[in-house]
């Protein structure tokens, strides 16, 4: 039993409510989040309806090129490699390496960044400062350069990667976030607070948090796409997944030995790739508008 | 016409100066659109120059090899990229072999004699040879008895100071046991050298035309001595061959020069480069766009792209060489014989030619290739048989194997993509339940950083130096052989070594070929090594590219300034 | 301003300390022995090995040993490379300029494309205009710059047979190393194939120079855009109009240098992932810079030219990100306030 409205109240959206509107309003940003969600999908049962285990070979059907062309056959709906590998079903079980890996990457990233971040934001003077510093320099060693040093000491492997590009990405989300709760301490709401007698902790929590989360959903998204991008480059250059593991970047690696007679086997793992960055980037850049005129 | 007067400096300028009255557009778009234009006039400019300049570079050959050498002096090595290199571009042996026959060819030794009981072999040398000069020597005598019983006691001799310096060695002759059978080379005069052995050997002569039997010079040495940097002597090379070292840059190019001394005929080539490309599409499409005119090694897949061009042609001719998987057998679970004939009964050598090698080699029954005239007339092949794979791991208790096998990353002449073979083994052991990691390193550290660790196997292979059956068994797989790391499979037996010591002591080819045969069956029942395929050697090269030699035995020579006439034989 | 310099210059030292910290770290993680990983020599000879651990004080403790290593890089000596016994420290200085030279290339053409079609996109009415450059930089930002170089490469190079796709210059020429930027250094030559070799260098440069500056060229046209939308909505701008100034005048005199300082300052956020993409474009292009050696160095397990590249690359971008925050707050007299700020 519903209650009855007997007021005609005037809607005030919740605060995610009217971003969802926003976001809601562009079409291209939509089309991004459906692209995100068949990736997240993908990444969770690709593997279930891939009509063909990642490394099953089929010796009858060596380099064949994609079903539309003429040699094409349906069975191989994108074609295969040089050792007789369905493409599309290496695509399906490679979402997860590639996409799934990323989204790990990413949240233990967000998840370092975020209490890194908050505790500098929140500390003052000498320690911040070292802080500063450290995080500076790890900044300033581009993500493939962390990722080679990491080789270096591991050896190749997407485990590497993870810490790689983890690593990598994390200074990222600290300095953000360290620059947004410093910015939000100096403002006058929490010096409100402060003066009603809340503790620090109570003050970050409640005061400062709600404030902080719209930063860390562009970086999130941002970080996203640069994730993807890097576990790709990194199979690409065989320091990250190693063959014969269906990674999208190291696909276009093993793909890169019959690129000028079965171009296929590059071209497809790679506009794979370019629509996952860009089904990530349509999603932030609508978060992004969508949020703006908030953050004004 | 307009775009090669374009291409002259001053139109050029001109059309950069074009630039000038932007100052006067007035609206942005405009400005843009100007820009853009003079910077897509500019990228027509020079493409177009790009295209019309290729009368207009040097003269000069510019070769795609596959990788860095490892040093400039094949003594110490054993790697085909570090003999390409080297051996028949700085260098010159003793006696060369002989494209079209047997016998030997004079080379720095303008003739020779061998005693009736084959114990002492005397060089007579060729007058008037110079060694290169350069900018760090520049030598005041010409080649002599000197340089030739340097460059070889260097190899034998552990007082010599210039023995230490080869800190891994001498691979190829430690492997022949050349210390153990050579008692003493002597200056008989200037020109006259004496090679006396412990034991007569139907294989020294080949081994002298090896292309590890260099000749250095002996006075650069002693230079280098009084210098106190003797280790140079292998890095920065002085030779008598047809070029002469000029630069080389690691992971980019060696840049070689005509050697205006050099005794021989004179190369057509003023200059000779290197163009070490590791990747073999890259060489291939080097080869395309015409950076550079003669490309190593190519897949087997690449030969149909080459085919489709005009200007490309494809040089092949069957390889005396191999390609194997070899099995450490000091390390367990190898060390059972069970394990290893599992392992050779569960790969498919079939589906592995027509992935890795589309069909241009033949499968490997044993360690012989088909070109030798050893080669024997039925084979031991061991078998694809999964079955028989599984009852016999059953039966040595493996289960829940794991195993490592090294593959390099660039093509060799035996094997175009090791990396490929891996991944084909990868899913026929994972049929018998055998799961693998493929290892791999950059082809001029993959020995070394093999040799230092404790690997489980390794996909490699062996290219003939000489035409003497004896070179694809003793340095292989003897006992001697383990010390100089060419005996992958650390395998010691001593029937085998017994066998291989008698084939060299007899020069009657029937009789040698049966006690190859007998080795070869050895190697069928103990499995060392997997044999996996013979493969051919071949070279694209733009059909306006100057001739070149592939080598009947592993190198490549750029100094032959015509093609020979076409020849019968074995080949 | 002085006080404001030595900041950042503290700032400069202290980074750099940072680094050298972390490579000192990961150093004695490498899986190989330490001195060899320090050194580069892989079968040293007695006193060879003895000097090494007098050099890196490897028989005291971690601090001695860390100020050894400091020292040692310092002062020039970074090892050998194991794979052509050269001196690191001489490879690095032939392989640093080629990069510069395509970094610097790549750049001015992100710049002379970008800002105008930044501009373009910002002032234009039409939103079909607006729509198809935005679509287009999106996605310039999310293609993978390794796909893009080769797709590049194929097409350019083997199918039209237009440009070289691989190298800095044909290797038949042979030009003496002056500077190590070929393009000056062809221009020196004095040689037979002068303009040739000249003419050769540029068309060399072209695939890749134009593969790498699609990052920076759509960041460029993104942040322009925004500026410039900014900027176009200050009263001075409408000031400037109600004094019936000419509308290019406007435009090029008073608000592109304002939207351009903003530009300034993601110029050198972006050079991390710049430094990135360079590597990945060297590889494919088979460039002669730091990016195509460090890598090779990885796939050779060549530790020393691994510490050394990282080291210098990480320095060049803290170097150049201090040098663009300093010139930003020069150009920018709104942060100006924060020379003497707490922060």
């Amino acid at each position: 039993m519903g209650r009855t409205k007997l007021y005609l109240d005037d809607d005030i959206p919740s605060h995610s409510k009217r971003v969802w509107r926003l976001f809601a309003a562009k079409p291209q940003a939509l089309i991004g989040l459906w692209g995100v969600v068949i990736l997240l999908l993908l990444s969770c049962f690709g593997p279930y309806i891939a009509p063909y285990a990642a490394e099953y070979q089929d010796q009858s059907a060596l380099l064949m090129p994609p079903s539309w062309s003429n040699q094409g056959a349906v069975s191989h709906f994108l074609g295969t490699d040089d050792l007789g590998r369905d493409i599309f079903s290496r695509l399906l079980h490679g979402a997860q390496y590639t996409f799934g890996v990323a989204l790990l990457v990413v949240i233990s990233a967000l998840f370092a960044g975020v209490i890194i971040g908050s505790i500098s934001g929140m500390m003052r003077g000498l320690k911040s400062s070292i802080l500063g510093h450290l995080l500076d320099a790890l900044l300033s060693i581009p993500s493939l350069l962390m990722a080679i040093l990491v080789v270096a000491v591991t050896g190749p492997g997407l485990s590497n990667v993870f810490w790689a590009v983890g690593i990598s990405l994390t200074p990222q989300f600290v300095r953000s976030i360290h620059q947004t709760v410093h910015d939000e301490l100096q403002k006058e709401y929490v010096t409100a607070a402060t003066l009603d007698g809340a503790n620090p902790l109570q003050i970050f929590w409640y005061v400062i948090m709600p404030n902080v989360w719209d930063t860390v959903i562009i970086q999130t998204t941002l970080a996203m796409s640069a994730a993807i991008l890097d576990i790709a480059a990194l199979g690409f250059l065989n320091l990250g997944a190693q063959a014969p593991m269906p990674e999208w970047g190291s696909m276009i690696m093993q793909g890169l030995d019959n690129f000028l007679f079965a171009p296929w086997t590059v071209t497809i793992p790679g506009i794979s790739i370019l629509l996952s960055v860009l089904a990530v980037n349509l999603v932030g850049d609508g978060l992004r508008s969508a949020l703006a005129p908030m953050r004004n | 016409m307009e775009l090669s007067t374009l291409c002259t400096p001053s139109r050029l300028n001109a059309y950069l100066s074009r630039a000038e009255p932007i100052n006067q557009v007035t609206t942005i778009t405009s400005r843009v659109a100007t820009r853009l234009l003079m910077v897509c006039g500019l990228l027509l400019a020079t493409s177009a120059c790009q295209q019309q300049d290729d009368s207009q570079v040097p003269n000069g050959l510019v070769y795609c090899s596959e990788g860095n050498p490892e040093s400039f002096n094949p003594q110490i090595v054993t790697s085909g990229t570090t003999i390409d290199a080297t051996s028949h571009q700085i260098y010159s042996r003793l006696i060369d072999d002989n494209t079209s026959s047997s016998e030997f060819l004079p080379a720095l030794a303008s003739s020779w004699t061998v005693s009736d009981d084959g114990l002492v072999y005397e060089f007579e040398l060729r007058h008037g040879v110079k060694f290169h000069t350069t900018r760090f020597f520049t030598p005041s005598r010409e080649m002599n008895a000197d340089d030739v019983v340097f460059s070889f006691s260097r190899i034998i001799d552990t007082e010599n100071p210039f023995h230490e310096t080869a800190q891994r060695g001498f691979p190829f002759f430690d492997s022949i046991g050349f210390n153990k059978l050579i008692k003493q080379i002597s200056k008989v005069d200037q020109y006259r050298v004496r090679f006396e052995l412990n034991y007569p050997d139907a294989s020294f002569l080949a081994n002298m035309a090896t292309d590890f039997a260099v000749v250095l010079s002996q006075e650069y040495a002693e230079q280098l001595l009084l210098q106190g940097t003797p280790q140079l002597l292998d890095t920065n090379a002085v030779g008598t061959g047809p070029y002469q070292l000029v630069e080389y840059v690691k992971n980019q190019y060696i840049r070689y020069r005509r050697n205006p001394d050099y005794w021989g005929e004179q190369p057509e080539s003023e200059q000779l480069v290197f163009d070490i490309t590791p990747r073999s599409t890259v060489r291939l499409s080097k080869l395309i766009v015409g950076d550079c005119s003669i490309s190593a090694l190519p897949k087997a897949g690449e030969l149909q792209v080459a085919k489709q061009h005009d200007d490309l042609e494809v040089d092949s001719r069957p390889g005396m060489n191999v390609a194997y998987w070899a099995l450490n057998t000091k390390k367990p679970p190898f060390d059972d014989v069970r394990v290893r004939q599992a392992l050779a009964y569960a790969i498919d050598k079939r589906s592995l030619l027509n992935a890795v090698y589309h069909d241009t080699a033949v499968v490997a029954a044993g360690i012989l290739p088909p070109s030798s005239w050893a080669f024997p007339d039925e084979n031991v092949e061991l078998q694809y048989n999964p079955a028989k794979a599984k009852s016999l791991l059953a039966a040595a208790g493996v289960k829940n194997l794991t195993i490592d096998i090294w593959a390099m990353p660039v093509a060799r002449s035996y094997n175009p993509n090791p990396q490929k073979t891996a991944e084909l083994i990868q899913a026929d052991l994972k049929a018998v339940g055998i799961r693998v990691n493929i290892i791999s390193f950059d082809w001029s550290v993959f020995t070394q950083r093999l040799a230092s660790s404790n690997y489980d196997s390794v996909l490699i292979g062996w290219s003939a130096d000489n035409s003497d059956p004896d070179n694809f068994f003793t340095p292989l797989l003897s006992c001697g052989s383990i010390q100089s790391h060419n005996n992958w499979a650390n395998w010691c037996h001593k029937g085998f070594d017994t066998l291989l010591r008698q084939a060299k002591n007899i020069t009657d080819e029937q009789e040698r070929k049966v006690l190859y045969r007998a080795a070869e069956e050895i190697i069928g029942q103990e499995v060392p090594v997997i044999p996996l395929a013979y493969a051919q050697r071949m070279l694209l090269k733009r059909k306006n590219a100057p001739y070149v030699q592939l080598l009947p035995f592993g190198g490549i020579a750029f100094d032959k300034v015509s093609q020979p006439e076409p020849v019968g034989g074995r080949h | 301003m002085g006080r404001y310099l030595i900041r950042r210059l503290n700032l400069f030292l202290a980074t750099t300390l940072a680094l050298f910290i972390i490579l000192f770290v990961a150093t004695r993680w490498f899986p190989a022995d330490l001195s060899y990983a320090l050194s580069g020599v892989a079968l040293p000879t007695t006193q060879q090995q003895l000097q090494i651990e007098q050099d890196y004080a490897l028989h005291s403790n971690v601090i001695s040993q860390f100020l050894a290593y400091v020292t040692e890089r310092l002062s020039g000596n970074f090892g050998i490379s194991v794979t052509s016994r050269q001196s690191v420290l001489n490879e690095l200085a032939g392989v640093l300029p080629p990069s510069f030279e395509l970094a610097f290339v790549a750049g001015i053409i992100a710049l002379l494309c970008g800002i105008p079609l930044g501009m373009l996109s910002a002032l234009s009415r039409s939103k079909m205009v607006q729509k198809t450059i935005m679509a287009a930089t999106l996605t310039g930002y999310s293609i993978p710059v390794f796909w893009l170089g080769l797709l590049l490469s194929l097409w350019f190079g083997i199918e039209l047979g237009l440009l070289p796709i691989s190298g800095q210059i044909n290797l038949l020429y042979q030009i003496p190393k002056v500077t190590g930027f070929m393009l000056f250094d062809t221009l020196l030559y004095n040689g037979d194939y002068k303009w040739n070799a000249f003419a050769d260098v540029l068309a060399h440069i072209i695939l890749p120079a134009c593969t790498l500056a699609v990052l920076p060229f759509t960041v460029v046209v993104r942040i322009t855009r925004a500026a410039m939308l900014n900027v176009m909505n200050q009263t001075y701008i409408r000031a400037a109009e109600a004094r019936g100034l000419p509308y290019h005048t406007i435009v090029l005199k008073h608000a592109l240098p304002n939207a351009l300082i903003p530009l300034l300052k993601h110029l050198g956020l972006m050079l991390g992932p710049f430094a990135s993409y360079a590597i990945v474009v060297e590889v494919i292009f088979s460039w002669p810079g730091v990016g195509a050696w460090l890598v090779s160095g990885i796939y050779q397990r060549d530790y020393t030219v691994i510490q050394a590249g990282i080291f210098a690359v990480a320095l060049v971008i803290i170097f150049f990100s201090i040098l663009i925050e300093v010139l930003y707050t020069a150009a920018n007299p709104m942060s100006r306030k924060e020379m003497y700020g707490t922060n």
